[in-house]
């Protein structure tokens, strides 16, 4: 198995001219990257998500540690060498090059013969959908054209790895999305191993097979998508992810009380005691009716309806419960029988209730 | 209307005295290389210098002399202009510009020389008893300065090819490095990954992407060195000597019946120039080499 491993990889940046801006590390990152596996690096802009991915593509050089892929040492292997390939930000083609040459830039440094790499690289700019324009020059094609080209001269020289730094970013929202599904169908065509950075974590949840969570040089959780949203370590890991309703408290005795008593649950026995934080996803809180059934092993709370905005197809109404002020998400049948300062009950089943010690 | 015609009129005074001066110059020398000479009596129109140039020895021998003084200036000089020029931006690239500004600065160093100057200095170094023999003699390579190499006023032309490769070398880097600094930084990093050496990103990336200026650049200082006058009147022989020289020697002759064939030979000169600039700007339109930028 190619996996690709990263060991102790750590580097440490110099101390910037302004003295009251630290210097940035990355702290040692131990990471397996499995064959064929689509694994994202998520986090705020200047986390190291960047730093992590030139360190594995060998354009920066790693203080400590050792990155392998299968059973070879590549830590000292020079970039131009590593056979891997990368997407950048920006589409970074050769503009005096036609689209043709710029993807077969790749099998030209390979030393493959011109009528081979030619026909390689017509075949791939077919994968992408560009097929007729393979005699172009760069500057001839959109934003969205030019990352298909990125991605096709990425491709064509069948990397080991494939390591993408924010491509669609520069892309607006509709383009975004056709080039998320082509990327995605191209991965699965090719079983190619992709380490993608991004800061858009729909972006990261749509593709990923994994995704690690950064944060100021370190790893703070890696897991699936569905792992990291129902079950976020830290309320840093939470709020990142877009979870609003982290809600303080404290377990003890086996029981989860938030700071202003209007939360209280019995805890798991592998909760730990002390500060803690309780989180609620949007979506886990019902609306209780006439109609609607009465949980069997959950809690129920009270709240004064504060705003409801329409939001893609449902309603993210905020509510305040005693000290804390929630956000949940109804379907518009729902919202429809609320009104701003209404008060209403809601309910969560006990499962829903993630508690984190902080 | 006037607002209208206010920049021509504002710019009239400028243009008219070129127009005068140089295509004045230019249009009088044409006259007067056909044998219009009113001065001499002299007030129809012929090919006869044009003729008597043809048919000397000296014109042909000044003329592969000129070509080849400029050829070889022109190449030494691109070669040069181009290592300086790349020099200089691979430093920018791997020292993140901190020494490159210094670099830069002294490699521009001769630009401020005018060539007279230029020309001296090459006489100081390179001739029989300058610096360079002296030196040479010193460590021993050579016995007596006369077994040092004719460099300067020497019939093939070294001391002035020398002087125009060292002048002109820092204007070819001066026009191609702006080019270079348009190259994204991110292209060496993209290159790497695709498994480019540094060789081949210079090859693939760095070179073509410099040619249509260092084309262009190369095409001025050949039409520069081919009817420049003071450093082939300074270091060249007296026979043969450069076209711009023999024109000189011809004007100043003593008789006024060779000053046709001197303004002849200026004639050609331009000429040349000219059906130069003709054939660059059609190799390069062809080229299109600027395709795919912006």
């Amino acid at each position: 198995m190619s996996d690709l491993r990263i060991i102790n990889v750590e580097k440490q940046y110099k101390q910037p001219q302004q003295k009251d801006n630290p210097a940035f590390s990355l702290h040692p990152i131990n990471l397996t990257i499995h064959e064929g596996e689509f694994f994202s690096l998520l986090g705020p802009s200047g986390c190291g998500k960047t730093s992590l991915l030139k360190l594995v593509a060998g354009l920066l050089q790693a203080d400590n540690g050792e990155i392998w892929i299968g059973d070879q040492n590549l830590t000292q292997v020079p970039s131009e060498a590593r056979n891997f390939a990368m997407v950048f930000q920006q589409s970074l083609l050769f503009p005096h090059m036609t689209v043709e040459d710029n993807v077969a830039f790749g099998l030209k440094m390979q030393k493959v013969d011109k009528k081979q790499r030619l026909s390689k690289a017509r075949d791939m700019l077919e994968h992408v959908g560009l097929q007729s324009f393979g005699s172009r020059f760069p500057d001839e094609l959109s934003g969205g054209q030019q990352q298909r080209v990125a991605l096709a001269r990425a491709l064509v020289a069948n990397p080991r790895v494939l390591l993408m730094d924010e491509p669609f970013s520069a892309l607006d929202p509709g383009l975004r999305e056709e080039m998320r599904d082509l990327l995605s169908r191209i991965q699965l065509e090719f079983h190619v191993t992709v380490l993608f950075v991004t800061h858009d974590r729909e972006e990261a949840f749509s593709l990923s097979d994994r995704i690690a969570v950064m944060s100021r040089g370190e790893f703070l959780q890696v897991g699936t998508a569905k792992e990291l949203y129902e079950r976020p370590l830290t309320t840093k890991v939470a709020s990142f992810l877009g979870l609003k309703n982290i809600i303080e408290g404290n377990v003890e005795s086996g029981y989860f009380r938030s700071t202003d008593g209007s939360f209280e649950f019995i805890v798991d026995a592998t909760t730990k005691n002390g500060l803690s934080c309780l989180i609620v996803r949007p979506e886990a809180m019902q609306l209780v009716t006439e109609d609607s059934p009465t949980l069997i092993s959950g809690i129920q709370i009270q709240g004064i309806v504060e705003q409801m905005k329409f939001n893609h197809g449902f309603y993210s109404v905020k509510i305040s419960a005693g000290e804390s002020h929630l956000t949940c998400s109804l379907t518009s049948q729902q919202a429809a029988t609320l009104c701003v300062g209404q008060t209403i009950a809601l309910q969560i089943e006990k499962k829903e209730l993630w508690v984190v010690n902080d | 209307m006037w607002q209208k015609n206010k920049p021509y009129l504002l710019l009239f005074p400028a243009i008219g005295t070129i127009v005068l001066l140089f295509f004045g110059g230019l249009f009088d020398g044409f006259l007067k290389s056909l044998g219009y000479f009113p001065a001499l009596d002299q007030k129809d129109f012929n090919f006869t210098a044009y003729r008597e140039l043809f048919r000397s020895s000296e014109f042909w021998e000044s003329l592969i002399l000129t070509l080849r003084v400029a050829f070889l200036s022109s190449l030494f000089a691109a070669v040069l202009g181009a290592i300086i020029a790349i020099f200089l931006f691979m430093m920018k690239e791997s020292t993140n510009g901190s020494n490159s500004s210094i670099w830069y600065r002294l490699f521009q160093l001769p630009l401020t020389i005018p060539h007279l100057v230029g020309g001296y200095i090459i006489v100081l170094l390179f001739m029989q008893s300058g610096f360079l023999s002296r030196i040479a003699t010193n460590l021993g390579f050579i016995e007596t300065i006369s077994e040092f190499p004719v460099l300067v006023n020497d019939s093939f032309g070294w001391g002035i090819i020398l002087t125009y490769a060292w002048k002109e070398a820092p204007f070819i880097s001066l026009m191609i490095y702006p080019v270079l600094s348009r190259i994204h930084s991110s292209w060496r990093d993209v290159s790497r990954v695709f498994g480019a050496s540094r060789w081949n990103y210079v090859r693939e990336i760095v070179i073509p992407v410099m040619m249509p200026a260092w084309t262009i650049a190369t095409f001025i200082v050949f039409v520069f060195t081919f009817s420049a006058f003071e450093v082939p009147f300074l270091l060249g022989v007296t026979y043969p000597s450069t076209l711009p020289v023999y024109s000189y020697q011809l004007y100043t002759s003593g008789t006024l019946a060779d000053r046709p064939e001197a303004l002849a030979v200026n004639i050609i000169l331009a000429s040349f120039t000219v059906l130069l600039g003709l054939v660059v700007y059609a190799v390069n339109k062809r080229w299109n080499a600027l395709k795919g930028w912006d």
